[in-house]
């Protein structure tokens, strides 16, 4: 069996985002980043599954060298490879489009992703790259088993939750309580230092896209109410047609 | 310039607040960048009157779903359809099941998916989308040069409207989707909330400073009488005071609903995460220093068995 699990780097969740002085990029100044939360969630149980199957587990970037010392964290983890595509990260379907580029003759049986990347949200490269792939997609999956070929799967769906199954090659979005966030050990730090980080040159993707504006959110109104007064709150969210 | 195609989601043959919106900005986008009609796609069947206060609509096609979908096979029907209908944009506000027909659109029609748009305009060689980002602390506008695109709608969207008159009756058609061989449904287990909280246009949150899962009544009646969605933070769902599944932030939930009360909550980064979106936060706290209060735009520092009874009497006095 072969798994991929594709990693965004993110802004750490604490970050308070600012703009540079060009207010068309975040400041990148100051800020941690960070595997995305839920991509960690879906490296973890791919680690989990590759102990448990001898599976070949390789983790995809698309992203600059910054993120090269995240990616061999993923690499401590027990990852067995990685593979970086070479070129910045501007939106979900351009990364779609690399990813499907890349691993359309690679023959995965599984590839696992976040549900959502933090900072665009979009929660949908995992879906562009199912389609693109022809293989079976599940998101949000919150559990996950292997039983022979196939996987038995608890997903979130729009009107609670499901059981499912599904057969391989699948494409799965991850989210908690899939497995637990893992550590890495001393021995995977240093095994991780002779790993490979394979780096391939982008496609690029078929249509424009440039940043014209970046607005960080306005500020709360932050109107206090004194506590012997509370009742007059509903008056006021009566008079902004809020209840 | 061609069609416009909208994507609706309704309950019981209602269609959704937010659905009716999408179709509101549908109607005067298709005006303002002179396309010719709209297509509704949706998954229960209307009755004629459902679309009387919309114009343009050419047609509604009731799209069934024999089983799971998530494959491009059962997919495959709908692409027929939408290639005969010379459709050049689409439209919908983000749920699971539809950003998985949009990701397959846009892939077999090499079309670009824009997600958590909240704005939209045209712009001389393209259009800009706007969109939410790390959720919702930051928008980002971006310009497309391309004249096809999908655009998910962020539940927060805006938008201004041209008044417009509405159609009478419009014809109406089905599609059947393809069975699924490859996946299989095992079992279904139905939101138990009266209001599932994703879609609720007023939430009322609480936390650990309730102390304890029996303290919840005084929650749950205030979300009744609001007919408000109720939700929790991440340590009362981690001690199974209360469900997974109504847990906001950063690993849960994120919601964006018109007015989000928020009760003895702290106000943890990884909470804002999942409410940034909302339009209008309320926030209640026996700590002045709490620091929710920062993104309130009401704020009472009091405590919450005290204020949420007078809140719930004086609502039932009105
Ligand atoms: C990686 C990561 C992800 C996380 N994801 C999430 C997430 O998705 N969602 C989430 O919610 N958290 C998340 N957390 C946890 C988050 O950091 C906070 O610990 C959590 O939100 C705190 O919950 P709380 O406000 O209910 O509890 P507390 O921090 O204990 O706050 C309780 C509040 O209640 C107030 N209070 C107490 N008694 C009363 C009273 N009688 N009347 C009024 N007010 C009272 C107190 O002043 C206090 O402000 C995450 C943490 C990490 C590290
Ligand atoms: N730059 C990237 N490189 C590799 N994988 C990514 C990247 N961005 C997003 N992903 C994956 O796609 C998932 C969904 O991202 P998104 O659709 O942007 O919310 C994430 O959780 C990641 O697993």
């Amino acid at each position: 069996m072969k798994i991929l699990v594709c990693i965004s780097v993110v802004p750490d969740t604490t970050s308070k985002i600012t703009l540079d002085s060009t207010n068309t990029r975040i400041n990148s100044e100051g800020i941690t980043f960070i595997v995305g939360p839920y991509d960690d969630y879906a490296l973890s149980r791919a680690i989990e599954i590759k102990e448990q199957t001898q599976a070949e587990l390789v983790v995809l970037h698309v992203g600059s060298s910054d993120s090269d010392a995240l990616i061999r964290k993923c690499l401590a983890l027990g990852a067995d490879r990685a593979v970086r595509i070479d070129t910045a990260a501007l939106d979900s379907y351009q990364v779609a489009q690399e990813i499907i580029h890349y691993a359309k003759d690679q023959s995965f049986d599984l590839i696992m992703m976040g549900k959502e990347s933090i900072d665009y949200n979009s929660g949908i490269v995992h879906a562009l790259v199912a389609h693109g792939l022809s293989y079976n997609h599940f998101s949000p999956v919150m559990h996950l088993e292997l039983d022979a070929n196939k996987l038995i799967l608890e997903i979130e769906t729009d009107s609670g939750k499901s059981k499912v199954s599904t057969t391989l090659p699948a494409i799965l979005g991850c989210q908690e309580p899939i497995a637990e966030w893992k550590i890495p050990s001393m021995r995977g730090i240093m095994t991780a230092r002779t790993k490979e980080i394979a780096v391939i040159s982008p496609i690029h993707s078929n249509f424009e896209q440039h940043i014209a504006a970046h607005v960080v959110e306005t500020e709360r109104l932050q109107k206090m109410i004194s506590a012997e007064d509370a009742e007059s709150l509903i008056d006021i969210l009566k008079s902004e047609n809020l209840i | 310039m061609k069609n416009l195609a909208v994507f609706i989601d309704s309950k019981n043959g209602q269609i959704s607040e937010s659905s009716k919106r999408l179709l509101d900005l549908s109607s005067s986008w298709l005006v303002q960048n002179g396309l010719e009609g709209i297509y509704v796609y949706g998954f229960e069947e209307q009755s004629s009157d459902s679309f009387n206060s919309f114009s343009s609509i050419k047609q509604y096609i009731h799209i069934t779903i024999p089983g799971l979908v998530n494959n491009n096979q059962v997919i495959a029907p709908l692409l027929e359809d939408i290639k005969q209908k010379e459709i050049d944009q689409f439209f919908y506000v983000k749920s699971l099941l539809v950003d998985s027909i949009a990701a397959f659109l846009a892939e077999s029609l090499s079309i670009p998916l824009v997600s958590n748009v909240i704005k939209l305009a045209k712009v001389s060689d393209g259009y800009q989308l706007t969109k939410s980002i790390f959720s919702g602390k930051a928008t980002l506008t971006t310009e497309i040069n391309n004249n096809s695109f999908i655009a998910a709608f962020n539940k927060s969207f805006t938008f201004e409207t041209t008044s417009q008159a509405g159609n009478l009756a419009i014809s109406q058609a089905v599609i059947a989707l393809g069975t699924d061989a490859q996946n299989k449904l095992i079992e279904n287990y139905p939101l138990t909330g009266a209001i599932p909280l994703p879609d609720a246009a007023i939430v009322v949150g609480a936390g650990r400073g309730f102390n304890d899962p029996s303290n919840w009544g005084i929650v749950e009646d205030l979300a009744k009488e609001l007919g408000a969605a109720t939700a929790c933070s991440k340590p009362v769902s981690d001690l199974n005071w209360r469900p997974h599944h109504e847990h906001v932030g950063q690993t849960g939930v994120k919601i964006a609903p018109k007015l989000y009360i928020a009760c003895g909550i702290s106000g943890a980064i990884q909470h804002l995460a999942g409410v940034n979106g909302s339009r209008k936060i309320v926030v209640i706290n026996n700590d002045p220093e709490a620091p929710f209060f920062k993104h309130a735009d009401y704020g009472i520092v009091g405590d919450v068995f005290d204020v949420l009874p007078r809140l719930l009497n004086k609502l039932k006095s009105h």
